[in-house]
């Protein structure tokens, strides 16, 4: 059965990338088959990948290997993914680093279209925001208001409705 | 999380129900520039809620407020609002009728549809004129209204409009209605999924929508719902069907004397 990992790489086939610090990985090849840019910068011997650091190349790589055997899902249906904010357990262990960490994943994942690692580490966030009150919230993610108090006043007038079942 | 694009903003507030993107909304202006477009994409069963609809009058122009002056509705008078929320809106769903009712608790049930009708009429003038992310529609008899149905006819976001015609409206206006429908499958480029809900609709007015849905190409998914539909209808609509080969959905529902018969 094809489980949308189909491709020409083999199990036992690696390739090798190098982070914007010069860390190298030594990959399953159909782990950069399955996500286009990692494929795009395998350039033979060694491929860089520009923007992310080692650090952060090697939390994405481990999280791709373990998924390596998911099925692809269509990325077009947003609406699935919407308000879904139930993770697995090895993600949420996974993903249970500090917020500099995740964030870093997160534009990692952003940066190198890896879809549903992008999916997962903004449900995580989003999970770090629920049921809580705008001062909790800055307070979480060391946010500054820079509303005028006239400014937030008439938000909460023109927004309150949102605060009722 | 400041770093992070405003596209991973939009990922992260997707996943979060109205009550918490409001208090994301408040944190500061960045995040409440990400969050107002998805709080208000979807209102759903807020429509219903007075706050909501007071709100969404503040957003009437001049032409849409004076359609409300015979009322003597005094309407709000806060300053502009700081964003043009409706343009955000994608789906106006049933709820909004019970919302607008709660603008009215006092109001003589004889004079009660009148009165509703009328900010209606103006509700959904507005939400045509600024609608830019408008997809789906649900309607009654208010749509023979000429500021409701001029924009309709032009409206390019709308894909989905529910008609829907209660049993105790005027056939007067049931006919308007029906006419402006007939016009709206004929003028209207987008819509790909249209559902009616009437009672009693006739043959005459079943023959005019079945002719102008044979000669649109767009409209893909039918749903027909009228308890008091007659077998000539019915023989009319499967000869439709017969022969219409762009509808790939269907629904329709009858009475228990009519037909009933789910299909796809």
């Amino acid at each position: 059965m094809d489980n949308g990992t189909s491709n020409s790489a083999s199990e036992n086939e690696t390739i090798t990338l190098k982070s914007c610090d010069g860390i190298e990985f030594h990959i399953d090849a159909r782990i950069a088959n399955r996500y286009t840019l990692l494929n795009n910068w395998n350039g033979g011997e060694s491929a860089c990948i520009p923007n992310v650091n080692g650090k952060v190349l090697e939390k994405v790589l481990e999280w791709c290997e373990h998924h390596i055997n998911d099925p692809q899902l269509n990325c077009g249906d947003d609406d699935s993914r919407r308000r879904n904010t139930i993770i697995e357990e090895w993600d949420e262990n996974f993903l249970s680093c500090d917020q500099d960490m995740l964030f870093e994943i997160i534009l990692a994942a952003n940066y190198l279209e890896i879809k549903p690692l992008l999916d997962l580490g903004c449900k995580t966030v989003a999970n770090m925001m629920k049921s809580k009150s705008p001062e909790e919230i800055r307070s979480a993610f060391n946010i500054d208001n820079d509303y005028t108090p006239e400014e937030e006043e008439q938000f909460r007038k023109e927004n309150e409705w949102a605060e009722d079942y | 999380m400041e770093k992070l694009p405003n596209e991973c903003y939009e990922i992260t507030f997707y996943n979060l129900c109205h009550k918490d993107l409001f208090s994301c909304a408040l944190v500061n202006r960045r995040w409440c520039r990400n969050t107002i477009p998805i709080l208000w994409s979807e209102p759903e069963h807020h429509f219903s809620n007075i706050r909501l609809i007071r709100v969404l009058l503040l957003m009437l122009n001049v032409e849409e407020q004076v359609l409300l002056i015979p009322l003597n509705l005094r309407l709000p008078t806060h300053q502009k609002p700081l964003f043009e929320y409706t343009s955000y809106i994608t789906s106006i769903k049933c709820h909004l009728y019970g919302g607008i009712k709660k603008l009215f608790p006092r109001i003589k049930s004889g004079t009660k549809n009148e009165v509703g009708n009328a900010v209606k009429c103006s509700l959904y003038a507005m939400f045509l004129r600024t609608g830019k992310n408008l997809k789906h529609l649900y309607i009654d008899e208010i749509i023979y209204n000429q500021f409701i149905f001029k924009n309709l006819y032009e409206c390019t976001t709308i894909t989905s409009v529910d008609l829907y015609l209660p049993h105790n409206i005027d056939d007067y206006f049931k006919s308007k209605a029906i006419d402006v429908l007939v016009k709206t499958i004929r003028k209207n480029s987008t819509l790909a999924s249209l559902k009616v809900n009437s009672t009693k609709f006739g043959f005459e007015r079943v023959e005019t929508v079945l002719e102008a849905l044979y000669n649109n190409t767009v409209i893909n998914s039918l749903s027909l719902y009228d308890s008091h539909i007659s077998a000539e209808e019915g023989k009319m609509l499967a000869m439709f069907l017969y022969m219409k080969t762009t509808i790939t959905s269907l629904t329709l529902c009858g009475g228990e004397e009519s037909w009933s018969l789910y299909g796809v």
